[in-house]
């Protein structure tokens, strides 16, 4: 029994060894639990251009319901001017990739609107992540949509630091405007381009043009879209220009062109579809959804 | 309270005198080396190399050890080899010593159950698919490694009888009609002849009903049990008593299926990430947040309180000697060699402590939680984390969480010691090491 002191030392030594290291694995256990975490809520959030009301993605909705045949929940935003937010239908209970549109009340086109509807877009966005808690989402936008987000990632998206953007789809969106010159930059290009540095350095942009003859599609100039890659190259992780031919490629109809609705289902929806309807793609966009952390 | 103590001990005695019970004890003594240097390589596999022990993470293994690929494939085979085959040597030694007691071919009659216990887990489906490729293992390996003790002392017993008295009746039958003795090799080989007869009627029968063999069905049963367990204290109180005793019969591991990647704990993770803490998380009481956090220290029957009730309260030199040998396996959940070595198992005195203190442990877990006095355990935590430091882990370093793994603690070895104590009397009988 004499012996004693040193087995009690002994333990205590071992205690120590084991209860400090342990101490400093679980903080860095647990930030990385919360930087890795992913809320399965996963929502997409349309914008859609101007002059078009909440309702504009209907028909595309309904047509990626039919063909993904998942709910699809979708939740109608409309901000007043005034950034009063006012909401149309529900995101179901269990869905987990709803639908969320956020329109304007003032719809109208031109450089200063769409700040103010980046600034509104802001509004929303907030509240809808303080009501739902998700804090990763992908976006879609038709036409001046893909601006107002545009703005909005560069603007306002670092106010809001735990929600990351995953996927970025513009559809038509005239990065410069209804010019067609490719030397000369409008308003919002310029500063597009001078706060491309802003952009968040993991997300995936896909610019979809469509084009009725080889120079627009009836109202946006094939050159205005392609702008976009002075935004986006080199500047976020992907930037994937694809161009859309064919039936239905005026500028109003691309929304629920087939084309671009197995594109949408394909890039921003992460759906695996047929080869037959599969966009080729040599290097697939890399996943960040395996990198989930590793549970013991 | 003496004269109850005073019955369980008579009933110890009892239960000792049993040839089966002898061959059993037996038949652990001889396996306990071989476990416990086991013990020691899957405390350095599971716990220090593998990428999900504690060790590993907590002492960043991986990126200041080199060729870890090396260490951990090496430790590996040795402990696909033993471990993988602990039920076989088991299924020999019941077998051996059985024949030993009925004074006929103790080896010859191992050697037969060994195989007998092969049979009945030789994967039947894979038989007939023809040798295209490696399509399936000829074995169910998992049945032979721990999970499969159990199995093995029975067939071990079965074949121990069946043999040693088969030989018997041979040899006087042959002497009889046949005024010769029968030679060893007839003796042997007539009777192993029989017994593998029996042996894959049955097993092939089984595989008929159920893939994966006879342990398989127990352990299906088991799973569905468990899988529902739901989040009612009393179920879950019920599941792992019943678990427990199962462990006891050497019916090792089906408890398992509990653990971090079930779906409750990770909606508790989410919500604990979002919010900060385990306070008011979906799915307070939970089998993962009771029984792994509480009332599984050492692994099932919180061996790690039998240890240290053994350190302070029993005077058996062997038992002291196993508490020492098998404490660093304890402390990483790994307690099969003080489940054979002591022995716990189909020990009529350790049996009630053994599922009485998780038992407790979870109903005090139960009302601390539920009292919320301390928060559920929402982060994972590996498998080899010493068991009183689980909770605290768990919840993110919540200190009443530590408090409250103590009080289990303090309450198992109080519940472990008088029942130490009573085998103190245990006569000259060696069990073990």
């Amino acid at each position: 029994m004499r012996h004693n002191w040193w087995r009690w030392g002994l333990v205590l030594i071992a205690i120590l060894v084991v209860f400090i290291p342990s101490q400093l694995w679980l903080k860095q256990r647990i930030t990385q639990y919360k930087s890795n975490y992913r809320t399965p809520l996963n929502p997409t959030i349309m914008v859609p251009g101007s002059s078009a009301s909440q309702n504009r993605f209907d028909a595309l909705i309904t047509q990626l319901r039919k063909e993904t045949k998942r709910t699809h929940s979708v939740l109608k935003v409309q901000v007043a001017e005034n950034g009063r937010i006012t909401y149309t239908g529900s995101i179901k209970r269990g869905d987990n990739q709803p639908f969320i549109v956020i329109a304007f009340e003032n719809n109208r086109d031109g450089y200063q609107n769409i700040n103010k509807q980046a600034k509104w877009l802001n509004l929303a966005f907030k509240d809808l992540v303080k009501t739902y808690r998700f804090n990763h989402f992908s976006m879609l936008g038709h036409s001046n949509g893909g601006l107002i987000l545009s703005v909005f990632l560069e603007k306002y998206l670092a106010a809001t630091p735990r929600v990351t953007p995953e996927r970025l789809m513009t559809i038509a969106t005239p990065y410069n405007m209804e010019s067609d010159s490719t030397t000369k930059q409008t308003a919002i290009l310029r500063e597009l381009i001078k706060g491309r540095k802003r952009l968040p350095k993991k997300l995936t942009v896909y610019s979809v043009a469509g084009t009725e003859n080889y120079s627009s599609d009836g109202t946006v100039p094939a050159n205005s879209v392609n702008q976009g890659k002075y935004v986006f190259q080199n500047q976020v992780a992907h930037y994937t220009q694809i161009t859309v031919t064919g039936d239905d490629t005026t500028h109003s109809d691309l929304p629920q062109n087939k084309q671009i609705v197995l594109l949408i289902r394909q890039f921003l929806l992460k759906e695996t579809l047929p080869s037959k309807d599969r966009f080729p793609v040599t290097t697939q966009p890399q996943s960040r959804d395996a990198s989930d952390a590793d549970l013991p | 309270m003496v004269g109850w103590l005073r019955e369980l001990w008579r009933l110890n005695q009892r239960v000792g005198q049993w040839r089966a019970m002898r061959a059993v004890r037996e038949a652990l003594r001889v396996a306990y080396p071989f476990i416990l240097v086991m013990a020691f390589v899957d405390v350095i596999g599971q716990g220090f190399l593998s990428k999900s022990g504690f060790f590993f993470q907590v002492y960043h293994v991986g990126s200041w050890l080199p060729g870890i690929d090396l260490w951990r494939q090496s430790l590996q085979a040795v402990s696909v080899v033993v471990n993988g085959l602990v039920a076989v040597m088991v299924a020999f030694t019941t077998g051996h010593y059985l024949a030993k007691i009925y004074r006929t071919e103790p080896l010859a009659v191992g050697m037969m159950s060994a195989l007998a216990f092969l049979t009945l887990n030789v994967n039947y489906d894979a038989l007939g698919q023809g040798g295209h490729g490696d399509t399936d293992a000829n074995f169910l390996e998992v049945n032979l490694g721990p999970q499969g003790i159990f199995l093995a002392i029975l067939v071990g017993l079965g074949v121990g009888w069946l043999a040693s008295h088969l030989m018997r009746w041979l040899a006087t039958w042959w002497l009889r009609h046949r005024q010769v003795t029968l030679s060893w090799t007839g003796r042997v080989a007539w009777t192993l002849t029989v017994v593998l007869g029996l042996t894959v009627a049955v097993g092939y029968g089984i595989s008929w009903l159920v893939d994966g063999g006879i342990n398989n069905l127990v352990y299906l049963a088991l799973q569905t049990l468990n899988t529902n367990v739901g989040h009612q204290g009393l179920r879950i109180l019920a599941v792992t008593a019943v678990s427990n005793c199962l462990w006891w019969l050497g019916l090792i591991g089906p408890i398992d299926v509990a653990g971090n990647s079930s779906v409750t704990s990770l909606q508790n993770l989410a919500y604990a990430v979002q919010h900060g803490s385990g306070w008011g998380a979906p799915y307070p009481v939970t089998l993962h947040t009771l029984s792994d956090a509480y009332a599984n220290f050492g692994g099932a029957g919180m061996t790690l309180a039998l240890l240290i009730a053994v350190w302070i309260g029993s005077r058996q030199a062997s038992y002291r000697r196993v508490a020492n040998q098998t404490f660093l396996p304890n402390l990483l959940n790994l307690n099969e060699p003080t489940l054979l070595g002591l022995p716990v198992l189909f020990n009529p005195i350790l049996f009630i402590p053994f599922v009485m203190a998780p038992a407790v442990n979870i109903a005090i877990a139960w009302v601390a939680i539920t009292w919320k006095l301390v928060p559920p355990i929402v982060y994972p935590v590996p498998r080899t984390t010493p068991g009183p430091l689980v909770a605290y882990l768990g919840t993110g370093g919540d200190w009443r969480a530590l408090l409250l793994s103590s009080v289990c603690l303090v309450v198992s070895v109080l519940i472990y010691l008088p029942f130490v104590r009573l085998l103190n009397d245990e006569g000259s009988v060696d069990h073990a090491a």
